[in-house]
């Protein structure tokens, strides 16, 4: 798919399994065909703890990341099992700027299905994959896209999540390759 | 939400300006924040923003302060409160005002997408509602009614001025004068413009089938009512009704009229349910109807009810001089239909349609260009063109002397060109100085 070589650091933010995190990375390389590899863990900043919500802000942990060094790697993903949040939204899956170079993704509210039961450990490595990946297309410039299957399509739920697929829209696909030239 | 729109955020907290902007980035939205009412005032003044996010509580001007303003200043900006859940009140205070949503704080955020959906396609909806009303402004103002005389100056300066009332307007005029397009324009310039214009010829049907047209009737009334059936008073609903020939309505329909018109409520025909009503009238009318409540064959009390503004056409024998600019129309009109190519008529031509009084005016004008253009086998339309139009008869016998003849004749030309003497001496071609001594050989003086 792409001419230019990105590599991807997938760091644990916490601890993490090694094979959750493995799965990102496979899915970094299987579907966006970029280098990818897991970094070594590091614990969620403190200060990013929001004591009245208890939830952890994107904002202030995607900074932290960006101040750290991760001179290898042209984009960062960092992987936590807390619940995050950006100050105007009650939560968030995952979270990455525009055109940046760190994002994150939650597997907190991915390990529970829409009806309160508990899906099946492939399922939340799957939704877990879909969201690094969405974050990854963010940090890549890619928009969110309004066809409802594309991997760049919005989800402000579980069964979005699980609705949409790990590909991207022939349309994204093309900015990908574009942005990637 | 494929439609990329410029949002601004106003809020006063730095984290929540922040949290937006990076989200509606994602989007591929135009972004821009403000922290406070007065900053996005500024910012509107210089980019016309489509949707903005309003914080109600901000210091200085608080959102709904800023909301008032914005839909004071600018109309068309969308705005959607954010509040936390100390303030509903206020939020339902600004959608009074006229906020298009509210969100409460913090907001999932399938929520703000849901609105943002909504938002789209609202504004997708104006899009084309404002194309296609542009598009019909332009096939129905002015376009078919032709005219720099005086005397359609004067009509063509009324339009937009009265179009702004509700008054009842009487177009007066002779058949063909184009009472109906005049009609259009004024609905077309109305605020009522984007609601139904329906026109009804009074004079083309019977009592009993213009009142039901008129009021609708419910089922089983009268034989051959099958089912109920609304009147043109309610469907024309908010919009303009146009009743040609009103002279010809019944005392008994002015009287049915006149009671819509004073109380806004019908009732059809077998019912006992008075129906609300609302439309502006257009009527029109051929008739002196003046002369006729003198005479008592018009209700009075009717008349100054549809005649609150009275609008006179000129018949075209009196505005000559527009002609040549409607045969030019006429001849385009005609030719894109027939596709064939005529784009002259001879100076006599000209002539022969310029000395002819045209009782059918406009409308006889337009059909005898159409035939002739038709019928025509070359680009030119020449007085063989148009040897159907019977020039007109001259008023002299043959008692009058030459000079009783020239004094007649002269006349004649000149009230044909509404006393311009410039046209008149082409017609008759001679030069204007001459035409003028002639004026005062033959004591000629405008009436």
């Amino acid at each position: 798919m792409t001419s230019k070589k990105i590599s991807v650091g997938v760091v644990p933010l916490g601890d993490i399994p090694e094979f959750d995190l493995q799965v990102i990375v496979d899915h970094i390389i299987g579907c966006f065909k970029l280098v990818a590899q897991i970094l070594p863990r590091f614990e969620p900043p403190g200060n990013a703890l929001d004591e009245r919500r208890l939830q952890y802000n994107a904002g202030i942990i995607i900074e932290t990341m960006e101040a750290m060094q991760f001179s290898n790697y042209d984009k960062v993903i960092g992987v936590l099992d807390k619940d995050l949040f950006i100050p105007i939204f009650t939560h968030v899956f995952g979270e990455a700027r525009q055109g940046g170079k760190c994002g994150l993704v939650s597997l907190y509210r991915l390990a529970k299905n829409p009806d309160g039961s508990i899906p099946p450990e492939s399922s939340i490595n799957e939704r877990a994959a879909k969201v690094a990946l969405h974050e990854l297309g963010h940090l890549l410039d890619l928009l969110h896209c309004e066809r409802k299957k594309c991997l760049m399509h919005f989800s402000g739920g579980i069964d979005e999540v699980d609705e949409m697929s790990l590909d991207l829209c022939e349309y994204c696909t093309v900015y990908l390759q574009d942005k990637l030239r | 939400m494929d439609r990329k729109m410029s949002v601004m955020i106003v809020d006063d907290e730095a984290i929540v300006r922040e949290s937006l902007f990076h989200w509606f980035k994602k989007y591929g939205h135009l972004v821009e924040t403000a922290s406070s009412g007065f900053e996005a005032l500024e910012k509107l003044e210089t980019y016309p923003y489509q949707l903005l996010f309003v914080d109600i509580k901000m210091p200085g001007m608080d959102g709904i302060e800023l909301l008032e303003k914005i839909k004071s200043d600018f109309p068309d900006t969308i705005v959607i409160i954010i509040t936390a859940y100390g303030s509903i009140e206020s939020a339902v205070k600004a959608m009074r005002i006229g906020a298009s949503d509210y969100l409460l704080k913090p907001f999932k955020p399938d929520q703000l997408s849901l609105v943002m959906e909504r938002i789209s396609v609202q504004e997708k909806l104006m899009s084309q509602y404002n194309y296609l009303k542009g598009h019909l402004d332009k096939i129905t103002r002015f376009e078919n009614i032709i005219g720099q005389s005086p005397a359609m100056e004067k009509v063509f300066s009324l339009i937009p001025e009265v179009a702004q009332s509700d008054a009842s307007i009487l177009l007066v005029g002779e058949t063909g004068t184009g009472k109906e397009l005049v009609a259009k324009a004024i609905h077309a310039e109305s605020r009522r413009s984007h609601l139904p214009f329906i026109a009804i010829n009074c004079g083309a049907m019977p009592e009993s089938l213009l009142e039901s047209e008129l009021f609708g009737h419910q089922k089983g009334v009268f034989t051959g009512a099958t089912r109920a059936r609304k009147g043109f008073l309610e469907v024309v609903s908010g919009g303009t009704l146009f009743l040609d020939e009103i002279g010809e309505i019944s005392p008994k329909m002015q009287i049915n009229l006149l009671r819509v018109l004073e109380e806004k409520k019908i009732t059809s025909i077998g019912s006992r349910e008075p129906v609300e009503v609302d439309f502006r009238l257009i009527s029109a009318t051929r008739r002196d109807l003046k002369r006729e409540v003198t005479e008592g064959i018009f209700r009075e009390d009717f008349f100054y009810r549809i005649n609150v503004i009275m609008i006179e056409i000129p018949p075209l024998r009196k505005r000559k001089e527009d002609i040549p600019l409607l045969v030019e129309h006429f001849l385009k009109k005609y030719c894109q239909e027939t596709t064939k190519y005529v784009d002259h008529v001879t100076r006599d031509a000209m002539d022969l349609l310029r000395r002819y009084d045209w009782p059918g005016n406009v409308r006889e004008l337009e059909n005898a260009i159409e035939r002739a253009v038709v019928l025509s086998k070359s680009r030119t339309l020449g007085v063989e063109d148009l040897s159907f139009i019977r020039p007109p008869d001259l008023k002299f016998s043959k008692t009058l002397s030459l000079r009783e003849m020239e004094r007649v004749y002269i006349q004649q030309i000149l009230e044909e060109n509404n006393w311009n003497v410039t046209q008149s001496a082409n017609v008759l071609k001679i030069n204007r100085v001459t035409l003028h001594k002639m004026m005062k050989r033959y004591r000629l003086e405008r009436p």
